[in-house]
């Protein structure tokens, strides 16, 4: 019997084709479900291959409120061979999008490429554009971060470029963080303090005609900045700057000698050195020679003043005197140990360095003790007065949600920081910070009003004044900082432009405003310098 | 009886691709809703995520201030926090009898802010000196 006419060999051969077919279509079953689950399971890719970026996370403040958020967009793209009129398309495209009509009639007329008409249109833009009825136009989805607070916060949160990508402030300094994160990212700002803190700062740019103002507010504990604030200042949801307009954050990209307020560190040096009694009685006559130098104070103070007084009264005279007691030698290191003479750390990326002398000799010494001749960004400054009230121990400034104090290097002893809190309290019940008082919220703090350097010399009236307040000054929790450029005297202040007449009764408002927000408790006793 | 067999079979194979069939095109008809779903959900998501930002910018500390002193006739007053939470007693469990009997209240003079008639009390309270170190 031959093999055709086997049956039982015919049935096997149809088996085996069947067999064959079945596997074939497993196969491609198999295939087609890889395909699906795990090739077509990676990132959604547009029609035209162009990636979508990735979406950065928002920022929040302290209490949940949105500060940065990107917000779905579309760019759009046009194919100009497609087009039969390019000078109408573009202008159609120009009035439709805001794009310059220049731009792309120039772009279309050789009728070829793929073209960017526009970034970050706006769902209504988009529904316009295609009511107009133009063909070869393509939408990709994209984001624009968008900031709610608009000049509210617009130094501390920086800005991103038009491929979403950090490039100043916190959004830089972020920008690992806010990348690849589903959750918003919380930071230690406070939207209502920061207003605040903006709202008085521009009160008192207006009230003493100052070029520029800052001011910081930060927890002496915890080193969380819950507001920061640089006049003028930006609009960050537009991409350009206005006449007067200025993206200098004064308070970290900007080192300024900020005068008698730095009497702080001087004075903190001698009580821990422990190279002054505060009842010390010391000669203030005007001026003081020191080598070839002479030294003034503001006014006349008297003949001779006591060491608490010296500060509360700001004496130049009276500080070059006790600082010349440690001498260089020590002040240099004990400035340095405060992480005044190094650049500051935090998530700010724009952070300038400290400018100090090469040659620390006696006359720098002196001329440091009173804040002339080194020079630091104020946030670096607040950092270190922080130090010294909060019982002793450097803290780093942070602005991330960190409610846990930190437990910082141990500067100064408790005892010598209980000390300056009393000095401080003392030049706002009894010295030039009296305008700074707030009933019930117990504030401390220290004048500065510095000659601005102008051609190598001193400028007598360009000023920086400047005042730095803390509170409640028995267990200080917050630091207020303020700074005027360049104030001028009004009737209010006596036509004086000091610190103590123009900075200080705005710490003061700031406190009384932001003291509830704070969660500090106003009590009715009354703390004096010496309870 | 394999013509029967082979018979069943093919009826089977053919009432399973029915089968088969019908489930794949119920299955691709609930993708196709799946997809639209999810459009409809991202798209809901960015209309919240757009509406979120729009609340935020409405209820900017300036905005909110600006409207009040329009509108309600309000100004910038500071506040004072005379208590806090924690100072409360408990909703539930026994209450701080103490603490209640003791709570007092100010209230300031007419024409001056709580804050001035407590400053004046308060530094009428305060010692006549308030220097460190008396000697000075």
């Amino acid at each position: 019997m031959s093999r055709a006419t086997d049956p039982a060999a015919l049935l096997r051969g149809r088996i085996a084709i069947a067999a064959l077919i079945s596997a074939v279509a497993f196969t491609l079953v198999t295939a087609r479900l890889v395909d699906v689950m795990v090739i077509g399971a990676g990132p959604s890719r547009t029609a035209t291959g162009i990636a979508v970026p990735e979406k950065r996370a928002d920022l929040i403040d302290r209490h949940g409120a949105l500060v940065a958020r990107d917000l779905p967009v579309s760019d759009l793209y046009a194919m100009p061979a497609t087009f039969w009129d390019t000078a109408g398309a573009a202008h159609q495209l120009a009035v439709a999008t805001g794009a310059d009509e220049q731009r792309l009639k120039a772009a279309f007329a050789p009728k070829k490429g793929y073209i960017l008409v526009q970034r970050g249109l706006s769902p209504e833009q988009r529904e316009t554009i295609m009511h107009l009825g133009l063909p070869g136009l393509d939408f990709i989805d994209s984001y624009k971060r968008f900031y709610p607070a608009g000049r509210t916060l617009a130094h501390a949160i920086g800005q991103v470029d038009t491929d979403d990508n950090g490039v100043s402030g916190l959004e830089l300094g972020l920008e690992d963080k806010l990348r690849g994160r589903a959750d918003p990212l919380m930071l230690s700002l406070d939207m209502r303090v920061q207003y605040a803190l903006e709202h008085e700062a521009a009160e008192a740019i207006r009230s003493f005609r100052a070029k520029a103002a800052g001011g910081i507010v930060m927890n002496v504990h915890t080193g969380e900045i819950w507001a920061l604030a640089s006049l003028p200042d930006y609009e960050p949801n537009l991409r350009k700057l206005g006449p007067t307009d200025s993206i200098r954050n004064r308070m970290t990209q900007d080192v300024y000698e900020l005068g008698s307020i730095f009497k702080i560190f001087a004075f903190t040096e001698a009580v821990e050195e422990k190279t002054i009694r505060l009842d010390e009685p010391f000669s203030v006559v005007s001026p003081y020679r020191l080598g070839h130098y002479l030294i003034h104070d503001f006014e006349r103070l008297g003949p001779e003043l006591p060491a608490e007084m010296v500060f509360a009264k700001s004496s130049n005279i009276g500080t070059a005197q006790i600082e010349l007691r440690s001498g260089p030698e020590k002040q240099r290191p004990f400035l340095r140990k405060l992480g005044l003479l190094q650049p500051l750390k935090t998530e700010l990326p724009e952070m300038a360095s400290p400018l100090y002398p090469r040659h620390w000799e006696t006359v720098e010494a002196a001329t440091i003790a009173y804040g002339h001749g080194i020079s630091v960004n104020p946030l670096t400054f607040a950092a270190a007065a922080a130090a010294v009230v909060n019982g002793g121990t450097l803290i780093h400034p942070t602005f991330l949600m960190h409610p846990e104090p930190q437990q910082g290097e141990r500067i100064i002893s408790e005892e010598t920081s209980r000390t300056m809190r009393q000095l401080l309290r003392l030049v706002v019940t009894a010295g030039t910070g009296t305008k700074a008082d707030v009933p019930g919220y117990d504030v401390g703090g220290k004048t500065g009003t510095a000659e601005k350097a102008e051609n190598g010399t001193y400028a007598h009236h360009q000023l920086i004044s400047s005042f730095c307040g803390v509170f409640p000054i028995d267990d200080p929790q917050f630091l207020v900082f303020l700074m005027l450029d360049e104030p001028h005297g009004n009737k209010e202040s006596g036509g004086f432009a000091t610190g103590g007449e123009t900075a200080a009764p705005a710490v003061g408002r700031i406190i009384a405003r932001i003291a509830p927000l704070l969660g500090v408790q106003r009590r009715d006793t009354y703390v004096a310098a010496n309870p | 009886m394999i013509r029967i067999l082979n018979f069943t079979l093919v009826l089977a194979t053919g009432l399973i691709s029915l089968g088969v069939y019908r489930v794949a095109e119920e299955a691709r008809i609930s993708g196709i809703e799946l997809r639209e779903t999810r459009a409809a959900i991202a798209q809901e998501n960015k209309s919240m995520a757009v509406l979120g930002a729009e609340w935020a910018r409405q209820t900017q500390p300036a905005r909110i201030q600006a409207l009040a002193e329009r509108y309600l006739n309000v100004t910038d007053r500071p506040a004072a926090q005379l208590a806090s939470v924690s100072q409360l007693p408990p909703k539930f469990g026994p209450q701080p009898e103490n603490a209640i009997r003791n709570a007092n209240a100010v209230v300031p003079e007419s024409g001056n802010s709580s804050l001035a008639a407590t400053q004046s009390q308060a530094q009428s309270a305060a010692p006549a000196r308030t220097l460190l170190h008396t000697g000075t």
